[in-house]
C-alpha cells in the first residue's frame, strides 16, 4: 500500500520545513527514516515546530506518528536522519529533562498511587522534596482528580488514569510538552478540559504538540499542523493557510448564462454549475464583494452567496485518501 | 541518585504486591515445619538408641539434617530470584509502562542496575533470615554448630545473585514467558549437572565430570551451592567418609578459587550484557 499523489496534491505540497522565526526550534527533524526488518515506518521526516506553538501531528493509524514521538524520546533510535529538542540532540538526557510525554498506551505502575507515581517521576525529573510536596496536589487538582490522589491508579478509570497521565507530563514544568492521544479515553467534558489545559499552557510559553487522529480536537487547539501519512508529511503550515488554502465560494442566482461565466470569470475559476447555483474556486475570500457586485451589476438576482470553509477533515481526507485504497 | 530512586521503587513494588508479606509467611512456615521435622527425628533417634553420644553419629545427624533444610532453602531462594527478576525488563515493556519513566532524564543501565540492586539485596535478605533462622534452630535442638555459616550463606547469597542476573539478562531479550521456560530450564540443567557431575565422581568418570564442569560454567548457580554445602557440614562427618561418598547433592570439598572468581564475575558480564542490549533496544 503506497501513497500516490496526484500531480495537484504533490503541487500543493510546501517545503518540508518551514520557515521559522529566528531561533533555535523546540523540535527539529531532518530525514527521520524508521524501518523495522524490511518495513519502513518513516520516510525522510523533516519538521520543525517553533517554540511556544501548539502543534498537531495529524495522520491516520500507523501513518508513523508515534514513532516520531517515540524517536524524539529516544525510545527508538532512527534507520537514518536526524531530530533535535531545543537544539539537543533526541533522547539526550538534558534534552528529555525539558520534556514532559504523555505515552499513547498510558499504562502506569497502577500498584501506585496517582500521588505515588508523580512522587516517583519528580523523583526521576530531578525535583526536589520541597518541590514534589508543593507540586504534587496542584497538579492532581489541575486535572481534575484532586481528593482522588491517595487511590491506587489501579481503582481508578481509564479516563482517570489518562488524567493522571496529564499531571505526570506538565507537573515538573517542562518547555515542551509531547502528548500522544491525550483524549482517547475522556469523555466530551473531559476533552473540553485538556484543550483548556493546553491553552493554559501556551499561555505560559510552552510548546505543545499533539499527536492526534481526532481531527476537531486538533482544528480547535492547534495553530500549526503536519499532516502524517505512511511516514512521509504530506502537508505542513499554519492551520488557517491548510484550511484557507482552496476556498470556494457558492453562488446562487436566478439563472446561469455565459455573459454571467465569463463576468465570474474575471474574479474567480467556475468549477461546476448546477441548476443556479455556481461554485466558485477563489484565491482569497476578500473577493466575495466584487463578485456579488458584477452579479448585481449584470442585472441577476442573487439568492445566495457563500464562502465554503473546508474542514480539516476535509483536507485530510483528500490527503490521505491516496493510501486508503 | 537515579539508580536509588529505581531501587526503592523496585522494593516498594515488591511490598506492595504482597510478595514480600507471602514470602515471609510462607517461610516462617517452612522453618517452623523444618524445626519440628528436625525436633521429631532427634526426639525419635534418641528414644530408639539413647541418647546420641556418639560423636560421629551426632555430626552425621546434625550435619544431614542441616543440609537438607538449607538445600531447600537454597531452591527457594533460586525461584524467588528467577520469579523476581523474569519480567524485570520485559514485563515493564509488554506493560507499557516503561515508556514514560524512561522518557525522564534516566539513563537504562541505570534503571537495569536500580532494578538489579533491588532484586539482589531482596534475596540476599531472604538467604540470610532464612538461613539464619535454620541454623539457629538446628542449634537450639541439636546443639549442632556449622562450622562456617558466614561463608556458607555468602555464597548461597552469590547462586541467587548468579541466577536472577541470568534472569535479568533474560528479561532484556525475551518476553516474560519466553524468559520463564529458559531460566527455568537453565536452573534445572544447573541441577542435573551437579547430580551427574557427583555421580562421574563416584564412578571416577571423566566425561561425566566435564559435563558437570561445562555447565558449571554457564550455570554456577548449582555449583556455587556445593561450595557453600562444605561449610556447613561437620569436618567429623566429612572426615568419616571414603572418596565418592557424601551426600548427593552436597559438596565434599570446599570450592575452587576459580569457582568463587567465577561466581562473581558471572553476575558482573551478564549485568553488562543486559545493560547493553536494553540499551540499544527499540521500545
Amino acid at each position: 500500500m503506497s501513497l500516490t499523489l496526484s500531480a495537484e496534491q504533490a503541487g500543493r505540497i510546501e517545503p518540508l520545513v518551514a520557515v521559522l522565526p529566528v531561533g533555535v526550534p523546540a523540535i527539529e527533524t531532518v530525514g527521520l527514516r524508521k524501518a523495522y526488518r524490511g518495513s519502513v515506518v518513516l520516510h525522510d521526516l523533516s519538521l520543525s515546530v517553533a517554540p511556544g506553538e501548539v502543534f498537531g501531528f495529524l495522520g491516520p493509524n500507523g501513518a508513523g506518528k508515534t514513532t516520531t514521538v517515540k524517536i524524539l524520546m529516544g525510545l527508538v533510535r532512527p534507520t537514518a536522519g536526524t531530530a533535535s529538542i531545543f537544539g539537543l540532540p533526541a533522547g539526550d538526557r538534558e534534552a528529555r529533562r525539558r520534556v514532559g510525554y504523555l505515552p499513547e498506551n498510558f499504562r502506569f505502575h497502577d500498584w501506585l498511587t496517582g500521588a505515588g507515581l508523580l512522587d516517583f517521576h519528580g523523583r526521576l525529573a530531578g525535583l526536589s522534596a520541597e518541590e514534589r510536596r508543593s507540586r504534587i496536589p496542584d497538579a492532581i487538582a489541575r486535572v481534575g482528580l484532586a481528593g482522588r490522589g491517595d487511590e491506587r491508579i489501579r481503582t481508578y478509570s481509564k479516563g482517570m488514569t489518562q488524567r493522571i497521565g496529564l499531571a505526570q507530563a506538565i507537573f515538573h514544568r517542562p518547555d515542551l510538552v509531547l502528548l500522544d492521544e491525550p483524549t482517547s479515553a475522556l469523555d466530551p467534558v473531559g476533552r473540553r478540559e485538556v484543550r483548556d489545559l493546553i491553552h493554559s499552557l501556551r499561555d505560559d510559553g510552552i510548546t505543545v504538540v499533539l499527536n492526534s487522529h481526532l481531527l476537531s480536537e486538533v482544528e480547535l487547539v492547534c495553530d500549526r499542523v503536519a499532516i502524517i501519512d505512511h511516514g512521509r508529511v504530506v502537508r505542513s503550515g499554519p492551520l488557517a493557510d491548510l484550511l484557507g488554502a482552496t476556498t470556494t465560494i457558492r453562488v446562487t442566482v436566478d439563472r446561469v448564462d455565459c455573459e454571467l461565466r465569463t463576468a465570474l470569470n474575471r474574479y474567480a475559476d467556475v468549477l461546476a454549475v448546477e441548476d443556479a447555483t455556481v461554485t466558485l474556486g477563489v484565491s482569497d475570500v476578500e473577493v466575495a464583494p466584487l463578485i456579488a457586485d458584477a452579479v448585481v451589476r449584470g442585472g441577476y438576482q442573487l439568492y445566495g452567496l457563500a464562502p465554503v470553509h473546508r474542514s480539516l477533515e476535509d483536507v485530510f481526507m483528500d490527503l490521505v485518501e491516496g493510501g486508503e485504497e | 541518585m537515579n539508580i536509588l530512586t529505581i531501587a526503592r521503587f523496585t522494593i516498594q513494588e515488591a511490598i506492595s504486591r504482597r510478595l514480600i508479606l507471602a514470602g515471609s509467611l510462607l517461610s516462617l512456615a517452612f522453618i517452623g515445619l523444618f524445626a519440628l521435622g528436625f525436633f521429631l527425628i532427634y526426639q525419635n533417634d534418641s528414644q530408639l538408641s539413647g541418647p546420641l553420644s556418639d560423636a560421629q553419629e551426632q555430626a552425621a545427624f546434625g550435619t544431614i539434617m542441616t543440609v537438607l533444610g538449607l538445600y531447600a532453602i537454597n531452591f527457594l531462594a533460586g525461584f524467588l530470584a528467577l520469579f523476581l527478576s523474569v519480567g524485570a525488563i520485559s514485563g515493564e515493556i509488554d506493560s507499557g509502562a516503561l515508556h514514560a519513566v524512561l522518557a525522564r532524564p534516566l539513563r537504562r543501565a541505570e534503571f537495569v542496575i536500580g532494578r538489579w540492586l533491588a532484586y539482589a539485596g531482596l534475596s540476599s535478605v531472604y538467604v540470610g533470615l532464612m538461613a539464619g533462622s535454620l541454623l539457629l534452630s538446628a542449634r537450639l535442638i541439636s546443639g549442632y554448630t556449622t562450622p562456617d555459616p558466614v561463608r556458607a550463606t555468602l555464597l548461597m547469597m552469590l547462586a541467587s545473585i548468579v541466577l536472577l542476573t541470568l534472569s535479568l539478562l533474560g528479561s532484556t531479550l525475551l518476553s516474560t514467558l519466553a524468559n520463564g521456560v529458559v531460566v527455568f530450564s537453565l536452573f534445572g540443567l544447573a541441577w542435573l549437572a551437579g547430580i551427574i557431575e557427583f555421580i562421574g565422581g563416584v564412578l571416577s568418570n571423566e566425561a561425566m565430570l566435564n559435563v558437570g564442569t561445562t555447565v558449571s560454567l554457564l550455570v554456577p548457580s548449582d555449583a556455587i551451592w556445593r561450595g557453600a554445602s562444605y561449610y556447613i557440614q561437620s569436618p567429623i562427618f566429612l572426615a568419616g567418609m571414603n572418596a565418592g561418598e557424601g551426600i548427593p547433592f552436597a559438596g565434599t570439598a570446599p570450592p575452587a578459587t576459580q569457582l568463587v572468581v567465577w561466581g562473581l564475575l558471572y553476575p558482573l558480564v551478564l549485568l553488562g550484557a543486559a545493560i547493553m542490549t536494553f540499551s540499544h533496544r527499540d521500545l
